[in-house]
Parts: structure tokens; sequence; C-alpha cells
């Protein structure tokens, strides 16, 4: 029963990195940026979470207002950090983005205070029993949250005109625009969606922990950028994969590892093991 | 009627000028070929009049007004379209939904006719349909870069490179649909290494070497004095 449980853990701790990963994957994919600040905005729909289900009770009206409200700061990084650099040598904006990145912690430290904020009434924390493992509601609803949303995005992208529209301007931007394409709208939807699936891995990981703090980023940060690189920088469905490979060997890793190896590590030792064996990724093309 | 007018345009790359004071004519529903060494900036010349190289001096007029400070996304919306160097489909995306890119410019409605008129002219691209562009064969290739310029419902055409490492075959089933396509009142600007190929089907020539214009005239001019076409493209004999 062991491993089933870690098997479960590791697939809902999988499911948001996979809902951070995306977006940083996306922006990468787009316009071949780091984007760090990224996780900053997964900290923000933490705080939105916690404060709009504490005001008015509901944490699905929680989560969408996050949703939202992080999408459109995710907007507006782009249009005022983003988009007045983008011709300049890509470490410009990397820099740009670890400088913002440090700033939302700071603005968060100085606005909702040093020791993190928690639900009034922890929403979701009953306990049920699933394939003879026990699972919190909370991370049942992760679980299935990113389901929905992951589904939801490749029904968008995979089945509608602006979808393909957004697929054609990430591999030849020159082109798409030739075809009437109006790529300065793609931007902003990726990083409206973006940073949309960040917030509601925000909300999760308070839902998850009762906890919102300052710096719940910073491990996400670099975790999640340790994911792109083995999902293949810009392809979103070798992140997702990875993401969930991820949360399943940490699961495995703290338990026959942990002895010697932190939890924090061994997505390290994962990233560094794969590349010497595969430097494009796991599922990239050689 | 002058459909596309080059005014002394410059265009070029950074600092770098491609192309040098080039002024050329081309009428409404003729097909034009533009010949030139490799080198010569005939897809500088191209990818200019589609808004993605930079014009540093003199002025692109199509049907008389000035295009050169719209964007390639409102110069489709005038009609022009292309089929640039090297095809650069959408390798990720299906055939089918290169081909929904290319008349993203129109509203859908028109999406289901262009189709048909692609497939009648390309049957071969509906065997495919699902398939990534990725997969294909270099003529499918360029039978869906042409394909997808369609899709647009262009009034000017702009070819780059049409036979370009094809089989014989297949350069003669993207000539037949150029001869179509004019027929149907489309002008056509047309690059292209062959120039043997280029002749029998273009009204107009332009020469290009290093940038610069040094011969142009009509078809039938050229074709009377075909050493001096290939004495201009001197490089390219080989290749044609
Ligand atoms: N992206 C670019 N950046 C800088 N210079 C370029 C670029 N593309 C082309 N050039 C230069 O511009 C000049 C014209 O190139 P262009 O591609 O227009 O020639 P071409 O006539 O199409 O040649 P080919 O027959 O080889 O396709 C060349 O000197 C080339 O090196
Ligand atoms: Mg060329």
């Amino acid at each position: 029963m062991l491993y089933v449980e870690l098997l479960a853990q590791g697939l809902v701790q999988g499911s948001i990195y996979a809902l951070v990963a995306v977006g940083l994957t996306l922006v990468y994919g787009l316009l071949r940026i780091l984007h760090v600040a990224h996780a900053g905005l997964f900290t923000l729909g933490g705080y939105v979470g916690v404060l709009v289900t504490n005001a008015t009770g509901s944490l699905l009206l929680a989560l969408l207002v996050a949703m939202v409200t992080v999408g459109i700061v995710g907007m507006a990084i782009y249009r005022l950090c983003y988009q007045p650099i983008l011709d300049k040598p890509p470490y410009v904006a990397l820099i740009a983005s670890i400088g913002l990145f440090i700033a939302m912690e700071e603005v968060y430290r100085l606005v909702f205070g040093p020791y993190g904020i928690s639900f009034e009434n922890p929403p979701l924390q009953d306990v049920v029993q699933m394939f003879g493992v026990t699972l919190r509601l909370g991370e049942v609803a992760t679980a299935a949250g990113t389901l929905l949303l992951v589904g939801a995005l490749a029904v968008f992208s995979g089945k509608t005109r602006f979808g393909t529209a957004w697929r054609a301007t990430v591999t030849d931007p020159d082109m798409a625009e030739s075809f009437g394409i109006d790529i300065i709208k793609v931007r902003y939807l990726n990083f409206f969606i973006g940073s949309a699936f960040a917030a509601s891995a925000g909300v999760m990981v308070a839902l998850l922990n009762n906890m919102v703090e300052p710096t719940m980023g910073s491990v996400p940060s670099y975790k999640a950028l340790a994911i792109i690189v083995l999902g293949g920088l810009g392809d979103v469905r070798g992140t997702l994969l990875a993401a969930l490979a991820l949360g399943v060997i940490e699961a495995f890793g703290t338990i026959y590892l942990g002895k010697f190896l932190d939890r924090d590590a061994i997505a390290f030792a994962f990233l560094i093991l794969v590349l010497m064996v595969r430097p494009q990724g796991l599922f990239g093309r050689a | 009627m002058a459909m596309l007018q080059l005014e002394n345009m410059d265009c070029g790359y950074g600092a770098f000028h491609a192309v040098h004071d080039l002024s050329l004519t081309i009428q409404q529903g003729e097909i034009f070929a533009l010949l030139g060494p490799n080198g010569a900036g005939k897809s500088s010349t191209i990818m200019s009049i589609a808004g993605h190289v930079q014009l540093m001096s003199g002025a692109i007029r199509f049907d008389g007004t000035d295009i050169s400070s719209l964007s390639a996304r409102e110069r489709v919306r005038l009609g022009i379209a292309v089929a640039p160097e090297g095809r650069r489909l959408f390798p990720d995306l299906t055939i089918e939904e290169n081909l929904t890119v290319g008349g993203y410019s129109l509203p859908k409605g028109r999406e289901t006719i262009n189709k048909e008129i692609v497939f009648t002219l390309f049957p071969r691209l509906t065997e495919r349909l699902k398939q990534p562009a990725s997969t294909l064969s270099g003529g499918e290739q360029q039978m869906l870069a042409m394909g997808r310029a369609m899709m647009a419902e262009p009034r000017l055409l702009m070819i780059d490179e049409v036979s370009l490492g094809l089989m014989p075959k297949m350069v003669d089933v993207c000539y037949h649909a150029i001869n179509h396509l004019k027929s149907q009142g489309v002008t056509i600007l047309l690059v292209e290494q062959n120039t043997k190929r280029a002749l029998e089907v273009a009204d107009q020539v332009c020469v290009l070497e290093s940038g610069q214009s040094v011969w142009q005239g009509t078809a039938t001019e050229a074709r009377k004095a075909p050493d001096l076409i290939e004495a201009f493209l001197g490089m390219t004999k080989e290749a044609s």
C-alpha cells in the first residue's frame, strides 16, 4: 500500500509542479525568455485565494478570482517588463525577471506581513478513501482541478482556430503574422493562461499547507526551471510529464534517499542525471 | 493597371543594404519573374514586400498607395500573400491546420471554400490532412506552402524558389497551379532558379545581381536573347 500512497502523493505534488511549469514553458516557447518572476505570480495566487476565501467563504470563487486577477497581472508584466526589452539579448530579460521576482516577494512581505496568512476555516480538509489510500479532499481536488485545467488547455490549443494560431505563432511568429495573426494578442493570451495556471497552483498549495507566505515561490521557481529543461524547453506535453515524474520521484526519493539527499535536491540530481543521458530533455527530439 | 510598384527601394538587415535602388512595376494579372544568382537579393525583395525585411528608402506601392508603413498583418489583408524561401511551414501543425492559418486573415466562412480550391489543385494534400507538415516530402511541402498562401485569397501571390529541389513531376504540378491562378486573375511574383521554366510562364522579367536590377524586360525579349540572360545569371547556369 505504501507504493500506491507514495504514487498518489507524488502525482498530487506533480500536478502542482505542472500547473506552475506550464506557464514558464509557454513563455519560453513564445519569447525565449526565462520568466523567473512567474513563481511570484504563483505566490500572488495563493494570497488572493486565501483572502477571497476568508472574505466570501467560497473557495471556488476565490480560485476564479485568483486566476483572473493574476492572469491580468501576468499580462501587465509582459507589457511593462518584457515588451520594452524584447530586442535585447535574452540575459537582459532574465535579469529583469529575477529583479522583478525579488521585488514581488518584498511587496508581499510589506503588504501581507512577513509571517504569512492562513484560511480562517480551512476548506476541503476531510479525509477520503480512494484506491485503498487515504487522501485529503484538498489533494483530490488538486489532482482533479489540474486534470480539468490541462484538459481545457489541450482542447483550446488543439481544437480551436485561435489555439491553432497560437501554436503557429510559437513556431514561426513572422509567418504567423504574414497570414494575419495578431501576434501581440497571442502573447497576451499566453501570459494570461500561464499566469492563471500558476495562480491556481498557488491556491492549491495554500489549501494543502493552510499557509501562504512571501517566499513560498522560491522553491517552485527553481524547480519549475528544472522541470521545463527536463520537459524540453517550450514543449508543453513534455513539461507536464516531467512535472508529474518529478513529483513521483520526489515522493519515493524522500522515503528511500531522504537520509542523504534533501527533497529539494532530488529535482536537481534527477535533472543532472537526465541531461547526462538526454541533453535534449526527457522527451525532446534530438 | 499597375498592381505593385517598387520605387527606388533599398532594403536590408541592420546597416546592410541587401537591395539597392530597385524600381519595378508589376501589372495586374501578370506573372513577374525575379531572377538572379545566389545572394542577389531576390528573397530580401519578396520579404520586404511582405513586410518582414526592413525598407531603408524608397516606396512600395500596392494599388497606388504606399504600404511601407503597414505591418505584415495589414498587408495580407490587402491581398499580398507569400510562399517563402524554405517553405517555412508550421512543422508541428497538421496539413489542415497549416491551411487554416493560411486563411486566418479572412472570415472563418471562407475557409471551407478555399480549402476545396486548394485540394482541387493539389489532391495529394487531401491524403494526409491530419499529419504534421514536418512529415511531408519536399514536393508536398511546396504544394502546402502554395496552398497555405492561396488560403489568404491573395491578389498578389509571391512564390520564392518554386521548383528548387523538386522532381520534374512536382514542378509540373506547381506550374499547373500557377497557370490556374493566373487564369483567375491573380498576379504572381515568382523567384525561380530554373530560368527556362520561369521564362516559359512569365510575362515580365527582372534580373537582379548584387542587390541591383541589371536587366528588365518582357519574357519574350528575354527568350529571344537567352545568352544575355545567362550571362547575367552566370553562376546559376548549371541549375537551369
Ligand atoms: N537575415 C539576414 N541577415 C543579414 N543578411 C542577410 C539576411 N538574409 C540575407 N542576407 C544577405 O542579403 C543578401 C541578399 O540575400 P537574399 O537571400 O535576398 O538573396 P537571394 O537572391 O534570395 O539568394 P538565394 O538565391 O541564395 O536565395 C545576401 O548578401 C545575404 O547574405
Ligand atoms: Mg533566396
